[in-house]
């Protein structure tokens, strides 16, 4: 048995119990040199991903391929951003607890897990290890109704959802007699006609999947937690897991369930558009920066979405590369929503971002270029991402899904271009707000960077992310 | 013939119980009738040979899980009259969500077929008999299944840690015992002679110094500055 | 009479007669217990004890229970009156329960199941309930917190327990008492298990509820705990359960690092005297030490019970299991 595979997962899981381990010893506060501890750890764990090997291991439970090299790169580049940006703010409001890094490193565990699931099993067991440190981080700052009130949403819906997954898992098991993936995709593929039951579990694991990615029939958690959880837990939130769950779905779609592709792909049609419409107008009323960003993202995952909807390996490439830039895109808005501190005390509202444009240039200008790739304007990266996802629409015939995406994209840009509008049209109040931290700074500097350049170097991502494409398509 | 029929009876008496643990009107009864399900439903493992999982769900769920939650439920203060309330309102929803769910069950439980290589699909065929299903288990977590092992492990470390990151307050204020200072004091209780026959008229009421006395005099006695239990 | 044996009925009426026979000396013992327990601590408080009813007090046990049986049988008027008269019920069937799979001489088992250890690991965790349920129905809030305690305690303690348990079936290899006992034949396991064996003896004591950790029913604060409002067979069920209950925990002690029915030395003089004299002989001795404890240690305030149990017994025996498996594996003494 070849255990050495997992060796990412291995050296990860140690990393952390040794943190934990070390951080629990000392009596004073350890937040900081852990945090550091925990981030050196995710990218030893990506270091040791890209030099993985590929194959099946560990009794056919696990599965190493370039894509799930590609998505787990991601998933630990998301997390360790993440991590940073919750460096300063963490100690300002007292939440500078040890564990918080510790609970990051375990949720990325639960994400490489998912990623590399090739069993119903240890894809509910991943989601596991990754929803439960979400839940406590939402409730990080206890002493706060409003995050305490998320955690318990989060915790109580996704409670739900998991219990929907393995109904799924179950129905799936016990109509094909096996859990296994690859021997799932054998017994589809043998069988003549599909079973009801398998199509009923199929839908439930979807709906599973779903609430995880916050689409649409399942968002309803999303704008609560996101605003109620202290805004770095948002960033993370809204990063990181998003690209597990969506290799996941794309995974367990196109691996076991790829012959069963007429059943889910109305579902997936579905899903996609109702997200995009949804994350278009319901973020237009929205004057909270927080909750704004929450539709923002359920819209993000339905354009990604519509990469899976058209079954192709160019829209699986521009589902990959859409997940990339978004990850991206969020980190940096979210650091300068982080840093949006007015004499000591964080503000979130559109209207806290009056006259930034004057007050502090250089935040502004990379809070502009954010929204303006997520409105997807060119050369930004956030137009690349929608281009792929758009251009496999148009080439596997699904018209109505790429006239929708462009639409609800134009109807999106009004909010996202408003706040650019307020950084530098708007008169700014008496107290300006403060200037970001350098570990901020850092962050927004480098998303910022990536989404200017990526029109200037996209072709390497977009190898790899074809790789990772073909991997997962065989 | 025996078999069977413990097989409906505990049968029975679990789905009767478990509609209990849902019906009953007092949150204490249905507690006590979620033990009842679980201790059927160990019956159950055991008439099916089962006799490891019997036994460990006794242990795990009825021996800890549902004392834990007898000792929550038994210490809420919780108003039956709102909880009824709601669940009349809620009720009809319940049953036509529930009823969709039926319906779907039984669809799907009409066309029920398995694979037809079910059978040389399994991963993990349950081991010739002479091996105990102890060991059984054993030799198929611990080799095929170390993976989901350990990461349920690891679940349930950070669920551990989870609980503690949200209710653990250091209280600065509050008083430790130092069990290592306690035990190495000494000099704190003094047995003294008194004459014999001698009553309080003759010895007077003996007092304790004043605090400040015994700290002035304590602290030199044995040079520990910090007693938690003085503090 | 063969084929009658064999049948259903036959085998019922086996297993009756087998059930009367240990049950019967079970409950005997239980009374001599009091008997015995009041004799002790008089012995070293330097006092005569029971000595008026039946010679050297002998009769004693069956007048107070005569003296129980007599007494009336009270019921508060805000009790849960189903509950409140389950709870002693249900304390004293779990405590004659776990007898089926003692073993008290080789073959001398009503069922020699399989799991035997687990089942009776199940049934002692259960007895929390009687006194849960006896403390709530009881609708009184000296029962109440006398309940609470008890439940936390018990739970707690259960705990360092589990690992002592596996850590003895770590060196047999079985889960079956009487492989447990017949494995202890070349050395018995309190010599190389000695601490685990000490910590299995004080968390016995703290799950039967006995001095020092009897706090569910300290007198002082919770005027007599769990069993305040019961009166008359209520109490005496209650009574019984307990000290069948310390029975069970000495023979539990005795099988698993006592060698059971085994003679100290297999040579001839101690091999003419049958195995369940010799267990019987070493249930008696772990009992006296329960009494003996109780004579000796003032009670644990209830901070101190938690921290021992949770900080010192749960990662001690954790750590002495992983001792033990790793010098197991290392050594090549596994059991196969």
């Amino acid at each position: 048995m070849a255990w050495t595979l997992a060796l990412p997962e291995l050296v990860l899981a140690l990393c952390g119990l040794a943190i934990l381990l070390i951080g629990v010893l000392p009596k004073r506060d350890t937040f900081f040199p852990m945090a550091m501890a925990v981030t050196g750890s995710l990218l030893l764990a990506a270091v040791l991903v890209l030099g993985q090997q590929e194959g099946v291991a560990l009794n056919g439970l696990y599965v190493a391929d370039s894509f799930s090299s590609f998505m787990k790169v991601l998933a630990l580049i998301g997390a360790a951003l993440g991590l940073l940006l919750a460096l300063d703010y963490n100690t300002r409001e007292r939440l500078n607890r040890f564990e918080y890094p510790v609970l990051v490193l375990f949720a990325t565990l639960g994400m490489m897990v998912m990623i590399s699931a090739n069993d119903l099993m240890s894809v509910y067991l991943g989601l596991e290890l990754l929803s439960l440190p979400l839940y406590v981080m939402a409730a990080f700052d206890r002493d706060a109704g409003r995050s305490a009130e998320a955690g318990l949403k989060y915790f109580v819906l996704g409670a739900l959802a998991s219990g929907l997954l393995l109904y799924g898992a179950s129905l799936v098991y016990g109509f094909a007699g096996t859990t296994n993936f690859d021997r799932l995709a054998a017994a589809f593929a043998a069988q003549e006609g599909v079973s009801p039951g398998v199509v009923v579990g199929l839908v439930f694991v979807m709906a599973g999947l779903a609430f995880k990615i916050s689409a649409v029939p399942f968002h309803m958690w999303t704008p609560d937690v996101y605003e109620g959880a202290p805004t770095p837990v948002t960033a993370f939130f809204a990063a990181a897991p998003k690209v597990a769950a969506l290799a996941l779905l794309a995974r367990v779609l196109l691996g076991p369930f790829a012959d069963l592709a007429a059943q889910w792909q109305q579902v997936v049609v579905l899903i996609s558009i109702a997200s995009m419409l949804l994350g278009a107008f319901a973020a237009i009323g929205q004057r909270n920066l927080k909750r704004l960003m929450a539709y923002s993202s359920i819209g993000h995952v339905g354009y990604a979405l519509m990469g899976l909807a058209v079954v192709s390996d160019v829209g699986l490439r521009g589902l990959i590369v859409y997940i990339a830039i978004y990850v991206f895109m969020n980190i940096g808005a979210f650091a300068v929503l982080v840093a949006m501190r007015r004499s000591g005390r964080a503000v979130e509202q559109v209207e806290d971002l009056a006259g930034l444009g004057r007050t502090d240039p250089a935040m502004a200008l990379w809070m502009a270029v954010f929204m303006f790739s997520m409105a997807g304007i060119p050369p930004l990266a956030g137009f690349f991402g929608k281009l792929y996802v758009f251009l496999a629409a148009v080439q596997g015939g699904y018209w109505t899904l790429a006239v929708i995406g462009v639409l609800t994209s134009v109807v999106a840009a009004y909010y996202y271009l408003r706040i650019v509008k307020v950084m530098y049209f708007d008169q700014p109040p008496e107290a300006a707000l403060e200037r970001a931290p350098p570990s901020l700074s850092v962050v927004m500097a480098t998303t910022g960077l990536f989404n200017l350049a990526f029109c200037l170097f996209p072709a390497p991502m977009l190898a790899a992310a074809g790789i990772a494409a073909a991997a997962l398509l065989g | 013939m025996i078999a069977a029929a413990a097989f409906y009876l505990f049968a029975a008496i679990l789905i009767a119980s478990a509609v209990m643990v849902v019906t009953a009107r007092n949150p204490v009864h249905s507690v006590l009738f979620l033990i009842l399900a679980f201790f059927n439903a160990a019956a159950l493992f055991l008439i099916a040979g089962a006799e490891f999982l019997a036994m460990i769900l006794v242990i795990v769920y009825v021996g800890a899980v549902a004392v834990l939650f007898l000792f929550v439920v038994m210490m809420l203060d919780i108003d039956f009259a709102r909880l009824r309330e709601g669940f009349q309102r809620y009720a009809p929803i319940g049953a036509i969500v529930g009823g969709i769910l039926f319906l779907e069950l039984v669809l799907v439980l009409g066309a029920w077929t398995f694979a037809d290589q079910a059978e040389a699909l399994r991963i993990a065929p349950t081991p010739p008999s002479p091996v105990t299903n102890t060991e059984a288990l054993g030799l198929l977590l611990y080799t095929d299944y170390i993976y989901l092992f350990q990461a349920a492990g690891l679940i349930l470390l950070v669920a551990m840690i989870g609980a503690i990151v949200l209710t653990l307050r250091g209280r600065p204020a509050m008083r430790r015992q130092n069990i290592a200072v306690q035990i190495a004091r000494s000099g704190s209780v003094a047995a003294e002679k008194v004459p014999v026959g001698a009553g309080i008229r003759e010895l007077g009421i003996r007092r304790p110094p004043p605090p400040e006395e015994t700290r002035r005099l304590a602290e030199p006695a044995h040079g520990e500055a910090d007693h938690g239990e003085r503090h | 009479m063969d084929g009658f044996l064999a049948s259903p009925a036959g085998v019922l009426v086996i297993t009756v007669a087998q059930t009367l026979a240990l049950l019967v000396p079970v409950l005997i013992a239980v009374a001599y217990l009091t008997w015995a327990e009041r004799k002790v601590l008089a012995a070293i408080q330097l006092r005569k004890g029971p000595n008026v009813v039946g010679p050297f007090g002998l009769l004693q046990p069956f007048a107070d229970a005569i003296k129980m049986l007599m007494k009336e049988t009270v019921i508060p008027s805000g009790a849960n009156r189903l509950l409140f008269i389950m709870a002693p019920m249900l304390t004293f069937l779990l405590a004659m329960v776990a007898w089926a799979v003692i073993p008290v001489q080789d073959g001398w088992a009503i069922a020699d199941i399989n799991v035997g250890i687990l089942y009776l690991f199940a049934i002692s965790s259960l007895g929390v309930y009687g006194i849960i349920i006896a403390g709530w129905a009881s609708n009184s809030k000296y029962a109440f917190l006398g309940a609470l305690r008890s439940a936390a305690q018990m739970v707690s303690y259960e705990v360092s327990i589990g690992f002592v348990i596996v850590t003895v079936l770590l060196c047999v290899g079985s889960l079956n008492l009487t492989q447990i006992v017949r494995a202890q034949e070349s050395v018995w396991f309190f010599i190389p298990l000695f601490p685990m064996f000490v910590i299995f003896f004080i968390s016995a004591l703290a799950e039967t509820n006995r001095a020092p950790f009897d706090l569910p029913e300290g007198e002082s604060e919770l005027v007599a705990g769990f069993f305040v409002e019961y009166s008359s067979m209520s109490f005496a069920l209650f009574f019984l359960g307990e000290y069948a209950n310390m029975i069970l925990m000495s023979a539990l002690a005795t099988i698993l690092f006592l060698g059971g029915w085994l003679p100290p030395i297999n040579a001839e003089p101690f091999t003419w005297i049958p195995g369940f004299v010799w267990f019987a002989l070493k249930v008696a001795l772990c009992l006296f030490v329960f009494i003996w404890a109780r004579a000796t240690f003032p009670r644990y305030r209830y901070d101190q019970l938690m921290r021992l149990g949770w900080k010192v017994f749960l990662p001690f025996s954790l750590f002495w299991l992983v001792l033990t498996a790793g010098v197991l594996k290392l050594t090549g003494w596994l059991p196969a």
